[in-house]
């Protein structure tokens, strides 16, 4: 019996992993399309691939897939999406994007950076068809490169956030220690120093590759910005995905501010949260999307780095709730100034 | 006894196939219930796979192999080494952090990254073989913590060592050096891991071991009945260190057909929860060798022949997940089922054979 | 003796005092007969004692008292009604209770919530069952307090909440299985004090021992069973420990072994004040052993259970690392060595627990012949092991000793008890060991199997084998050994030639009831 108890113990906890495994997921449901006013045309199959999370993930898959929905509305294109494991192998994003060629698609738009091998290793092998991939640098003659000035918006909420301080200390959750995030900080810090240079920022990563937790762990977001909030700040700007959640609940909960990103979260997170946002710095990973699949359209890719920055409108801020309001003539005085050139944000 | 050995084997088959079959239902009425297209379903993952999807399975089947055998170590001396999940984790980062640096020309570079991941997963599974020793610490316990704390310290050594390319977001150790990749073997067009090879020695070594030599004899032994084990002068304690470093060596060996044969490099995209679908492949299999091959290649079948399923029919490739967990825990109920039966088959057969009059009585075991 | 037993067939027919009556029960497992012709009547108001040796059948008997198990043939009536106790739900519905040696109770629970735990109908789980609780511990002297947690209750009083829990449940006859075995003096005198108030309010209790010193303080009826049957009835207030002890070993001894002696000067195995103490600080569990068995000769160890005989045994055998003293085997000194070198230097070791200790239950014959041998020929070749050569030597053994199966390949658990043994006293013989270490060798096994199993150990003694023998079955001891010595609390007290040995002498030492007379 003892044996059998054991064994079964194993089962359990093995059919628990794949039980994690498949509930953590949703699967992708193509009501993206299909609105009235529609252009069909269907003359071009695009083929998206998502990261971990896919749609509905609130965060950066969410946005590919609105670029993605406009561009098969407005141009009229045939669509399809796939979505990542978690802990999956190489060989299956290679797989993924080889079944999307396979099956017709062309261009292909790869999200994450995830896919950077693989988007390299495929494109080589499928010279005649386009891709693009949002967030990675991988060369090719075929790929396009849809990166984005993070730290540039960034540059412009963090000035926000020493503004609005009134403590002189703010602070900066990032999700995961990557050079991506890394940007976020960057930009953030500089943006404060230019607008209070004697402002403190306190900064904090939720985890380290390989372990990517600390973009869906809203509980672990939760406890270092309500560190921070105990330790004085009053405005804290999360880079974090999902762990986000859990910092604007932690501002809710202190009666501070907290700011959002990647999407204006003002709009998109919970309810009973939303006051506490004072403004989200924008990553318009949509209008990226929609201008490559509109280049396809005009026979007109361009492939290599295709920077979104504050000048392109790829990135941005947010003002929804009107908390900015105040400071707005400021803040949109700095984005000029980096337009112009005057300022360089440094990105590291 | 050719007779009792054909009824062995039919009913060693029977498990496996009465939980394939109640997989299978399970999963088609999950399907029907959430209103997919069941049938284009099944149709999709039994078509015959094309070559580049035949090599992944090979491909995929053969890291799933040395996972599973890992495991299987452990489960026949009645040890549950859950964390060969951290174990391969932290042995690939060592084997490619020593691979990168390149301390050895060529192929003896190769060598040394391969004992080098042994060396490590062994260390790491030994950690939780001295705790059930000397403290009596439950190995599922500890080496279930222990896949927690590998995930941390190899996320904070590779920190340390990561090299990283200009504008990725990837970070990995150093890549490894040409000549120190394992390469591949052609097949169906494709290339499948010369990792295979080392699989395949791997799964002998396994069977040789553990039904051919004194030490297996003994280890088999401390699995089936501890106190039996102690009265015959096998040293259980030993026995269950011994088994532990070996079973984690063997797990240090999981990640490195990826290092080698395709990631040459540990980074952040490394695949993870080999380990657990090992569990699953080594209860599958029943821990013979033969029985995990046909598991793992089972795996990595339904793995790769979902891989399509979203693109094809809209269906999220997860529902394999869900056939895969059933398996896993109607294989263990129907394992239990058939060994009763087999049990009091055999009892009665040798009733009968000895005395007419204990044809109706049960043999009191 | 037979004076003072009483006669149940006659004093209580029809009685309404009597709350349990056996007739006839008998039970036989395929080869062993555990229980025949147990006659017993437990009256209302009194303690019964049931004694005799471990493997008499006591525990047989309170199973199929308690539904566990069913009877072969008797009857069993409970207040005067015939009754069919099929499962132990049966049994309490027929107001039977048993409180067990090992309890039953969750530490991390409250006393009430073990006590309510699969009984939730009866009065609820709350206030109701509060005031129950009180009510019991109140009526019968338990002083249980229902909200106690059980983590924080001392032996004696977890022992008082079975009995309540039993109580709860309604029982009138309460069966308990040794249950001084796990207290102090203190506790045991506050027990019987307990069930003092149990027979006072009209309860029958059965009370399972060996210790008879107990057992007449707090019985008020004794009654002896060996070898599966009830030897006598006996008022406890007329009757002595030895004459109990003496009932419990058996009015005639065996005659002993008809052969010639075969015991030789020469020195096979010499123990010398050998020491094992007790890991949780209790008395020695063996102290001071010295003994010495020659070749061709049969040292019989005999004592009550639960003396030593097992740490002796696993002392000898390597499997006591904490056992202090000298061990010789053939002039060597072997107490540094491991099991597996003392196996090899020559002994063989049949354990009192084939199951436990003597068999891989779901691996074939031929690989339990490699058990225990797995070092040596014709085992091995090299590192690994002689299929072959093991298979053969297998069906040696199946052929010599008579093994009924129908082939090597068969796994041992579907042999019977006296085939398994067979086998595995084939295996130990076939290595020549020049010492056998035989813990009840033919416990369990059918009588054609006995007698073939003390066969064998008596050739290998003719020729020059040192055995060292535990039993508690006297006709094996008596019959096998050329000198008996008796294990009492872990010390040698005795020893005695089984050809003059008398009853009264053997029951006195083993139960240590009359210590001054021990040698006689």
């Amino acid at each position: 019996m003892r044996r059998l108890n054991k064994l079964t113990a194993a089962a359990a906890v093995t059919a628990l992993v794949f039980a994690g495994a498949g509930c953590s997921k949703k699967s992708s449901d193509d009501e993206s399309a299909a609105g009235e006013d529609c252009v069909e045309k269907g003359d071009v199959k695009v083929g998206m691939a998502f990261d971990v999370g896919g749609r509905g993930d609130q965060s950066f898959n969410d946005s590919a897939a609105k670029g993605l929905d406009k561009a098969a509305c407005e141009l009229g294109f045939e669509v399809k999406d796939a979505e990542a494991q978690d802990g999956e192998p190489e060989s299956a994003r290679e797989e993924r994007l080889q079944q999307l060629v396979d099956a017709g698609y062309n261009p292909v738009v790869a999200v994450g950076f995830a896919y950077s091998a693989s988007v390299g290793k495929i494109a080589k092998a499928n010279p005649d068809v386009n891709f693009a991939i949002v967030d990675d640098a991988v060369e090719g003659e075929n790929i396009s490169n849809l990166l984005f000035a993070e730290e540039q918006g960034s540059f412009l909420v963090g000035a926000a956030a020493a503004l609005k301080s009134e403590t002189g200390t703010i602070g900066f959750v990032g999700g995961v220690d990557t050079e991506l995030i890394k940007k976020f900080e960057a930009g953030y810090k500089a943006g404060a120093k230019a607008a209070d240079p004697k402002v403190k920022v306190q900064s904090v990563y939720l985890s380290t590759p390989p372990d990517f937790s600390g973009f869906g762990d809203p509980a672990k977001g939760n406890t270092a910005a309500t560190g921070m909030f105990e330790k004085d700040a009053d405005v804290v700007y999360h880079a974090a995905g999902g762990s986000g959640g859990g910092v604007f609940q932690a501002a809710t909960d202190a009666k501070k501010w907290a700011i959002g990103v990647d999407s204006d979260q003002a709009k998109t997170a919970d309810e009973s949260v939303r006051d506490s946002i004072l403004t989200s710095m924008t990553k318009n990973i949509d209008v990226a999307v929609y201008d490559f699949l509109k280049g396809v359209e005009g026979d007109d890719i361009k492939t290599g780095p295709q920077v979104y920055d504050l000048k392109s409108d790829g990135v941005g801020y947010s003002t929804t709730g009107g908390h900015v309001d105040d400071i707005k003539d400021k803040l949109d005085e700095y984005k000029q100034q980096i337009i112009d050139g005057t300022i360089t944000v440094p990105s590291k | 006894m050719t007779g009792s050995r054909m009824t062995r084997i039919a009913l060693a088959l029977a498990a496996p196939a009465l939980a394939l079959v109640t997989a299978f239902l399970i999963t088609s009425l999950v399907l029907i219930l959430a209103g997919d297209d069941w049938l284009g379903v099944w149709s999709q993952i039994l078509s015959w796979p094309t070559n580049r999807t035949m090599v992944n399975i090979v491909n995929s089947a053969t890291v799933y192999y040395l996972s599973a055998v890992a495991v299987a170590i452990g489960f026949r001396m009645n040890l549950f080494n859950i964390g060969v999940d951290g174990q391969y984790r932290i042995a690939s980062f060592a084997a490619a952090w020593v691979a990168g640096e390149a301390l050895l020309p060529g192929p003896l570079n190769i060598v040394l990254a391969l004992l080098a991941g042994m060396f490590v997963g062994a260390m790491w599974a030994g950690i939780a073989g001295l705790l059930r020793v000397t403290r009596g610490v439950s190995e599922v316990i500890s080496t279930i913590m222990l896949n927690a704390i590998a995930t941390a310290v190899v996320a904070y050594l590779l920190r340390k060592v990561a090299v990283r390319e200009e504008g990725s977001n990837i970070i990995s150790t150093k890549p490894l050096p040409e000549g120190s990749r394992i390469p591949g073997i052609p097949f169906l067009g494709g290339e499948i891991y010369g990792f295979v090879v080392i699989a395949v020695i791997v799964g002998i070594a396994y069977w040789v071991l553990l039904n051919r030599s004194r030490f297996g004899f003994d280890l088999r032994a401390a699995g089936q009945s501890e106190s039996a084990a102690v009265a015959s002068g096998i040293n259980v304690k030993k026995m269950m260190l011994v088994t532990m470093l070996m079973s984690g060596a063997i797990a240090g060996l999981v990640g490195l057909p990826l290092l080698f044969g395709q990631a040459y490099a540990y980074g952040s995209t490394f695949q993870s929860g080999l380990g657990f679908a090992g569990i699953a492949i080594a209860l599958l299999g029943r821990n013979h060798p033969i029985g995990i091959a046909i598991g793992a290649l089972l795996f990595a079948w339904l793995d790769q022949q979902s891989n399509p399923l979203q693109i094809l029919l809209d269906v999220s490739p997860d529902i394999v997940k869900v056939t895969q967990g059933v398996i896993v825990l109607t294989v263990v109920i129907a394992y239990e089922v058939v060994r009763r039966y087999g049990v009091r088959l055999e009892q009665r057969h040798v009733a009968a054979a000895l005395d007419p009059q204990f044809q109706q009585k049960e043999v009191s075991a | 003796m037979s004076n003072t037993s009483t006669d149940p067939g006659a004093s209580a027919t029809g009685a309404p005092d009597v709350a349990v009556r056996l007739r006839g029960i008998g039970k036989t497992f395929p080869g062993v007969v555990a229980n025949h012709d147990v006659d017993i009547d437990v009256r209302r108001g009194t303690i019964h004692a049931i004694v005799g040796e471990n493997g008499a059948g006591k525990s047989t008997l309170m199973k199929i008292l308690y539904g566990v198990q069913k009877p072969d043939s008797g009857t069993i009536e409970l207040d005067g009604q015939p009754v069919v106790l099929s499962s132990p739900s049966d049994a309490i519905g027929h107001g039977v209770g048993m409180v067990f040696q090992h309890f039953m109770l969750a530490d991390n629970l409250t006393v009430l919530e073990n006590v309510v735990l699969g009984a939730e109908k009866l009065h609820g789980i709350g206030d109701g069952a509060r005031t129950k609780i009180r009510e019991i511990s109140a009526a019968y002297g338990l002083g249980i307090e229902p909200d106690d947690l059980v983590a924080d209750l001392g032996v004696g009083a977890r022992q008082r909440i079975e009995i309540l829990k039993v109580l709860y449940r309604g029982a009138r006859i309460i069966i308990l299985d040794e249950p001084t075995a796990v207290l102090v003096p203190q506790e045991v005198d506050e027990l019987f004090d307990n069930l003092r108030e149990l027979k006072a309010e009209g309860l029958a209790v059965i009370f399972i021992s060996h210790k008879l010193d107990e057992v007449l303080s707090v019985a008020d009826e004794v009654t002896v069973i060996r070898r599966g049957a009830t030897v006598s009835t006996v008022p406890a207030d007329s009757v002595t420990s030895r004459q109990l002890a003496e009932l419990m070993v058996g009015s005639e001894l065996p005659s002993p072994s008809t052969e010639l002696s075969t015991v030789t000067d020469v020195e096979v195995l010499e123990v010398v004040d050998l020491h094992l103490p007790d890991a949780r600080g209790g008395r020695p569990l063996l102290d001071g052993i010295s003994l010495r068995i020659h070749r061709g000769e049969i040292l019989g160890i005999a004592g009550v259970e639960g003396n030593g005989q097992a740490e002796l045994v696993e002392a000898i055998m390597g499997m006591r690392p904490d056992a202090t003293g000298r061990i010789e085997l053939n002039d060597g000194d072997i107490a540094g060595w491991s099991t597996r070198e003392r196996r090899e230097a020559g002994i063989g070791y049949i354990p009192e627990d084939r199951h436990r200790q003597g068999l891989l239950l779901d691996a074939p014959l031929w690989e339990n012949r490699v058990l225990g041998h797995q070092t040596r020929e014709p085992n091995i070749a090299g590192p690994f092991i002689d299929r072959r050569g093991a298979r053969d030597d297998t069906e040696r053994i199946v052929r010599e000793y008579d093994v009924r199966s129908p082939g090597i390949d068969t796994l041992a658990r579907a042999l019977s008890g006296g085939n398994q043994q067979k086998l595995i006293v084939g295996r130990e013989m076939s290595s020549e060991p020049s010492l056998l270490i035989a813990a009840h060798p033919t416990r369990g096994v059918d009588v054609g199997a006995q007698a073939a199993i003390w066969d064998h150990i008596k050739r290998a003694r003719r020729d020059g084998l040192a055995v060292l023998l535990i039993s508690a079955d006297l006709d094996e001891l008596i019959g096998l050994s050329d000198t008996i010595a008796v294990l009492l609390r872990g010390r040698l007290v005795g020893t005695f030639d089984p050809g003059d040995v008398t009853p009264q002498q053997l029951g006195s030492a083993m139960t240590g009831a009359t210590d001054e007379e021990e040698t006689a």
